[in-house]
């Protein structure tokens, strides 16, 4: 799945990975620049570029005005002028301020010019709830940015797709959209192999295999299907085949269709409201290209369809492994 | 041909008061004791009450916190240049705003504490949610503004940004809209020097801020934001030019943010103590007990009573907080639209279900009634 890598690893948690991919992206090559606010000197809000300041100097890490569609608009600038710009907006709740630049350019630049200018870029933010954040710090916009032609979205879950999808979106020769997890960023913790390797997008990963019930999901709800497997294995006896897209645009046909194939049965579990949800695409595929082979219903499992409560009632909004149980027991029992 | 100069602009700044606690008496605005009491006691006050919300979310009872520290004259002084029917939109950092607005301090820790229920406004206010992606709300402040116009009621709206915020695009299309439609809105621009780690020198190369009101064809003021009497002066008459018609006003209001960004921020990272100790001579609750002092309407006395009645105060607001019960879940499908869709009765009811598998019937029975009518 991954490209050879040398030989050694380290344990490093998932924010520390981001930190390392950019720090070899930046030194092996001269035209990337990482720009965003306080990504210098203060080495980003969650610390994701700390030291690149002081190591590649303001010129490449660059502290920029506050102000979204400036940072956005001067990156596709960059990008088309023959710079790999890493462009990072702080928090989810603060993107929809580039949508204009990221809907009407981002995606169209290559085809309007019939293929003579491109957009090589990474926009990366953080992404999802549950850190006890103020509003507009815990949202889950994906599916805006997948229904967005021309772009690719890509989450990793561990810190070594966190390191290996970076530096394969960073050389991508089309803009990415790259979204972390964090909660994920210090909680996930996990063997990194050392020095440079490119993690291919637009393939899932299995984080287990099974037999009876495919679970599709994404970002920092991997860990809340993990318990609800574990539970179903040890509850309902039932084998669970968990699969961690990472890749959500271009989506990894091959490995949902032949999973759902084998189980007939499958939970799509996220945090986003459902309605319009990346989800309700997973389904609609599912249903056109593999209706035959199923054997329930298949089973959203989102957000409610209401803005992200404040943090009290986050818990009650992001789903649970309650939640992903008692969808994958309607599934089973279908 | 010669090139003609075709417009020429001019930024003054206005300072009344100075660190020292002297005063310029020509620039002195009319005002009565009474109100200059009323601004040291609102300062004084909110600068306690961020000390322990900063204590209580390091003991964790509270959620991130944006302290005002430091910028308690232009937060506090503003909203009491406005009549309630007037607009007021303070950015996430504006405790000081809503404090002197009237807003009980226990909802704005619940706010804090991760509670819908906080955003409560007092009765009869026209007080706006503020925006957290910042300088989101300046736009809107122009329709605010827009609509009194419209309604000739001769009322105003004012809004706040930060140093950092007058770098969006938002601040250049809400002057646009103010300029070109004559609004009575004032747009006070906070500059406390910081936006998060990125100083003000590194946000525009423009010279002042206030300049930034001229190339809309708005009135623009630099004002020394630390002086409260500076900020009263030219606030009122910054309303005053709006009531009567004549348009709006930008004031970029120059003070320092003393703290960290947020509770989840570290300053030291990215500024010198040195700065800060620098502007720490420039306070602004201090120069005015110099100067109410001075005026002998002040006294140690008078300054311990405030001590002690603002503990007091505090204490009780805090115990307010706390005492208040969890939040219903069900909560969450309150207040979406007047009248709730199909879908959300359903997963309204989904989630009810769910509560009943996590802990029974009784969970539902202990917390308060949900908010809002559903079948």
């Amino acid at each position: 799945m991954t490209t050879a890598a040398p030989a050694g690893t380290r344990t490093l948690n998932l924010v520390t990975a981001v930190n390392e991919a950019l720090d070899l992206a930046m030194g092996a090559d001269e035209r990337v620049l990482v720009l965003g606010e306080d990504v210098g000197r203060n080495g980003g809000v969650f610390r994701a570029t700390d030291g690149l300041w002081k190591k590649y100097g303001g010129d490449r890490v660059v502290d920029t005005p506050l102000a979204e569609i400036g940072i956005m608009g001067s990156a596709i600038g960059l990008a088309v002028n023959g710079l790999r710009p890493v462009a990072e907006i702080q928090f989810d709740g603060f993107l929809p301020s580039v949508f204009d630049q990221v809907v009407c350019h981002l995606g169209r630049i290559r085809s309007r010019t019939r293929g003579r200018l491109s957009v090589p870029l990474v926009l990366r933010a953080p992404h999802g709830g549950l850190i006890h954040a103020p509003e507009h710090h815990s949202e889950s916009p994906e599916a805006y940015f997948c229904h967005t032609p021309g772009i690719k979205v890509v989450i990793p879950s561990t810190p070594a797709d966190a390191k290996g999808l970076l530096l394969a979106a960073i050389e991508d020769p089309d803009p990415v959209v790259f979204f972390e997890p964090k909660r994920l960023y210090r909680a996930a913790v996990g063997e990194v192999p050392s020095g440079r390797y490119t993690t291919p997008i637009g393939r899932a990963r299995t984080i287990r295999a099974g037999t009876d019930l495919t679970i599709l999901t994404w970002g920092a709800m991997t860990e809340t299907c993990a318990k609800a497997a574990d539970r179903l294995a040890a509850e309902d006896k039932a084998s669970v085949e968990l699969i961690d897209l990472r890749t959500l645009s271009p989506l990894d046909l091959d490995a949902i269709l032949a999973s759902v194939g084998k189980t007939g049965r499958c939970v799509i579990a996220h945090e986003a409201p459902n309605t319009g949800s990346w989800a309700a695409e997973l389904s609609a595929l599912i249903a056109e290209r593999g209706l035959l082979r199923l054997l329930a219903p298949v089973e959203r499992v989102g957000g409610w369809d209401v803005r992200m409560p404040l943090f009290r009632l986050e818990p009650y909004y992001v789903p649970d492994a309650d939640r992903v149980v008692l969808a994958a027991r309607r599934a089973l029992n279908f | 041909m010669p090139l003609k100069t075709v417009a020429k602009a001019e930024i003054k700044r206005l300072e009344i008061l100075a660190p020292d606690g002297t005063v310029d008496k020509a620039l002195l605005p009319k005002v009565s004791d009474a109100l200059l009491l009323q601004i040291y006691r609102l300062m004084f006050s909110i600068r306690r009450f961020d000390e322990r919300a900063v204590m209580l979310q390091r003991s964790g009872r509270l959620g991130t916190y944006p302290m005002i520290t430091g910028e308690e004259a232009t937060q506090c002084v503003p909203p009491l240049c406005l009549k309630p029917s007037d607009w007021v939109v303070p950015t996430y950092r504006g405790g000081g705003v809503y404090f002197a607005r009237g807003m009980r301090m226990r909802d704005a820790l619940l706010y804090w504490a991760g509670d819908d229920r906080g955003t409560r406004f007092p009765e009869g206010n026209n007080d706006m949610i503020f925006s957290i992606p910042v300088g989101t709300h300046l736009t809107q402040v122009a329709g605010l503004a827009w609509g009194e116009k419209l309604k000739k009621t001769k009322g105003v709206a004012l809004t706040y940004c930060g140093d950092g915020t007058s770098s969006k695009g938002d601040l250049h299309e809400a002057l646009t809209f103010a300029g070109q439609f004559k609004l009575p809105a004032i747009y006070v621009i906070e500059n406390n020097h910081w936006a998060i780690s990125v100083p003000r020198e590194r946000q525009s190369a423009s010279e002042t801020l206030a300049q930034k009101a001229w190339g809309y064809g708005v009135a623009g003021l630099q004002v020394d934001g630390n002086d409260p009497l500076a900020v009263y002066q030219a606030t009122s008459e910054a309303v005053a030019r709006a009531r009567a018609g004549g348009g709006p006003t930008l004031l970029e209001c120059e003070t320092y943010r003393l703290s960290h960004h947020t509770t989840a921020d570290d300053a030291t990272r990215y500024r010198s103590e040195k700065e800060v100790e620098s502007w720490r001579k420039r306070d602004p609750i201090s120069r005015m007990r110099k100067f109410l002092t001075a005026k002998k309407l002040w006294n140690d006395k008078k300054e311990k009573e405030l001590e002690e009645s603002t503990t007091r105060w505090i204490d009780q607001e805090v115990r307010a907080y706390e005492s208040f019960p969890p939040p219903n879940p069900l909560d969450m499908f309150a207040h979406n639209y007047a009248l709730a869709p199909r879908a959300l009765i359903e997963q309204r009811a989904e989630l009810e279900e769910l509560l009943k598998f996590k802990g029974g019937a009784r969970i539902l029975t202990e917390l308060p009634p949900a908010e809002g009518r559903f079948p």
